[in-house]
């Protein structure tokens, strides 16, 4: 085994290490800050822009002011409002 | 025999289970395609839907299984002798355990990500999502129940756990203020709350709380009980960020260094069994078959895992090919947990009349001793070593619990918020699911309480299964795998759940109990008997979509 072959195996477990207790510790909760983040985004979002599912909002000046900056949040976001949840996806 | 003779056979299964059957399984059956696009980069919203690293992956997954179960479990089962209980957990995990949990992943990976309520819908019926719902809901009961018990009996039968569970609470609490608030860096955040979670396990040590609070207090089941209660009420109502998620990320570090040096201290010990390999067939609590099994819970089959599986790991899975890794590899880590477990109670008391007098004190006591004594071949005073263990267990037990209201609270909500608005209303949800708990807690007999609970959750892993099963037939794919597993475990549970629940009733027909216990028998007895009716219900649902899968593959293709 080279030089860097090994270095890179070492550096492979010791990443491989890290990951794993930050799965541990830390994933949860960056997973859930995430979510709290999106849920207001999409909120807002569906207050601005909730014509484009059908919600019955008169587009303001203002969201077409906004528009541009919701845009690459767009395809997202109506895939999170539209896909059909269930009680047991609360469990994770 | 030798602990390390027990610990060698553990790997050689997880070897046989995760090189042999599963890989064969994931090749051969499921056909994991790593160019097959999973739920997580089609759908990637950033949130939810998001390709992590298996590693990652690797850990959450065994973070969100890993409680308190799978070493209380073994702990009690070893009144029938260590041997029965030892067999049951590897061949458990090697049958039926990763398979269980590997096809919860793999029937979310192929359907969209879709949990467990859709799926049922789908796969099975409409009323099947209905009946599923109800039966998880009581079965979260029994956990809080279950869970609830061994919290307020370690904190009576270690007088050290209160204050090191109370300086956790502190720590973890400051953790989110930290790292949220103040935006402080991780790292200081971690090392100054970490250190005062172990400063309370120091306190905890050296001023026990019948020294602080008076004997009386300390000894109160009703005091304890409020005190769990209360923490998840908080844990539900509160923001996630604030209460319920920095204090499991304390509790990870304290609960993963504990095992990491346990392990370390069997090993330099590696004392031998002491307790005779078998006892009798039929001990105060029940027959060895159907109760041994579903005693033992997370250490050879859980329900737990398969929610978990499907409704968060699933979607987060970056390429099939880490299914097995991660479903497989962590569910015989999992085993190694129990095992763990086993060695503790099989090896540090002299004789079966000692480990008796310390289980019925709960399991907590057994747990502390054992972390004392490994801990203790790494230089830890005994007394320190069991303030360690104490809320460690304290820890298993309180997370899944909190996580159990929470969800309840949600449940509550959804069932039930169409009869009433005021069960839309968080604090009424989670009211009604604490009272419910804490009930359980203060009146039902502990080790009743974790048959119940040991039997819905495996309960709940042979209904996952028949789920697994009706995809399987529904895809074409030989089922024979998950389908014989999901009988025995059908069977085994369901007798389970009868043999209690007629044991807690009779007594309370016949008026052999009184007072608390009376309430406890009755409510325990009778959610027994809803989980049972639930899954017979269930089970026909599930076998007439089996007869219209096998009638699909029956009929001849259109051309």
């Amino acid at each position: 085994m080279s030089k860097d072959e090994k270095e890179k195996k070492k550096g492979g477990i010791f990443q491989a290490v890290k990951e794993f207790v930050y799965g541990v510790a830390a994933h949860d909760s960056a997973r859930f800050a995430l979510k709290t983040r999106a849920s207001m985004e999409h909120l807002f979002i569906l207050i601005t822009m909730g014509d484009m599912l059908g919600v019955p909002i008169l587009p303001p000046y203002y969201s077409l002011r906004l528009l541009p900056y919701v845009v690459p949040q767009i395809s997202t976001w109506k895939r999170r409002m539209l896909r059909e949840k269930d009680l047991t996806d609360a469990l994770a | 025999m030798n602990s390390v003779v027990v610990l060698a056979l553990a790997v050689i299964v997880f070897f046989l289970g995760y090189r042999v059957y599963a890989k064969t399984i994931d090749a051969k059956v499921i056909k994991s395609d790593p160019k097959r696009a999973t739920p997580a980069t089609m759908y990637m919203d950033g949130v939810e839907f998001m390709p992590t690293s298996k590693n990652i992956l690797f850990g959450y997954q065994f973070k969100s299984i890993a409680g308190a179960a799978p070493i209380i479990g073994p702990i009690i089962a070893i009144q029938w002798g260590w041997l029965p209980a030892l067999v049951w957990i590897l061949l458990g995990t090697l049958f039926i355990g990763w398979v269980q949990d590997y096809t919860s992943m793999m029937i979310s990976l192929r359907n969209e990500g879709t949990s467990f309520g859709g799926l049922s819908y789908r796969l099975i019926s409409p009323r099947a999502r209905i009946i599923l719902l109800s039966f998880i809901y009581f079965y979260l009961l029994l956990i809080a129940g279950a869970f609830g018990n061994v919290v307020v009996s370690t904190a009576i039968a270690l007088k050290s756990a209160p204050m090191a569970w109370l300086f956790l609470t502190i720590g973890g609490v400051l953790a989110g203020q930290m790292i949220y608030r103040w935006k402080k860096d991780i790292l200081l955040t971690t090392v100054v709350t970490v250190f005062i979670a172990l400063a309370g396990i120091f306190l905890g040590g050296i001023a026990p709380s019948d020294q602080l609070i008076g004997e009386s207090l300390a000894n109160s089941r009703v005091l304890w009980t409020i005190a769990a209660f209360v923490f998840c009420y908080f844990a539900a109502v509160l923001p996630i960020w604030r209460f319920a998620l920095p204090i499991n990320y304390v509790a990870s570090y304290i609960v993963f260094l504990g095992l990491l040096f346990g392990v370390i201290g069997i090993l330099i010990l590696h004392p031998d069994f002491t307790l005779p390999a078998y006892t009798d067939f039929t001990i105060k609590i029940g027959p060895i078959w159907p109760i041994m099994f579903v005693t033992i819970a997370c250490g050879a089959i859980s329900g737990w895992h398969s929610l978990v599986s499907s409704s968060g790991t699933a979607r987060q899975l970056e390429s099939e090919m880490d299914a097995r890794p991660v479903g497989v590899g962590v569910m015989f880590i999992e085993m190694c947990l129990a095992i763990f477990a086993l060695i503790i109670a099989g090896t540090i008391y002299a004789s079966a009349a000692d480990y008796g007098a310390a289980v019925a004190k709960g399991p907590g006591g057994v747990f502390a001793a054992g972390v004392a004594k490994f801990l203790g071949a790494l230089g830890l005073s005994e007394t320190m070593g069991r303030s360690y263990g104490s809320v460690m267990m304290i820890v298993l037990a309180i997370t899944i619990m909190q996580l159990v209201i929470r969800f309840m609270r949600v449940a509550t909500s959804e069932l039930l918020g169409d009869v009433s608005p005021l069960f839309k209303n968080a604090h009424i949800g989670t009211f009604v699911a604490s009272v419910l708990g804490a009930v359980l807690v203060l009146t039902g007999w502990w080790q009743y309480l974790w048959v119940l609970f040991g039997g819905a959750n495996q309960l709940m892993a042979s209904l996952a299964l028949m789920l697994v099963t009706a995809w399987l037939m529904s895809e074409g794919k030989n089922a024979a795998w998950t389908f014989y597993p999901m009988i025995f475990m059908f069977v085994t549970t369901v007798s389970a759940l009868l043999y209690t629940s007629y044991s807690l009733l009779s007594k309370v027909l016949t008026g052999a109990v009184q007072g608390e216990a009376l309430i406890g028998n009755t409510l325990m007895g009778l959610v027994g008997f809803f989980l049972v009716i639930a899954a017979l219900l269930l089970g026909v649902e599930g076998f007439k979509a089996f007869g219209r899968y096998r009638t699909l593959k029956a009929q001849p293709t259109s051309a």
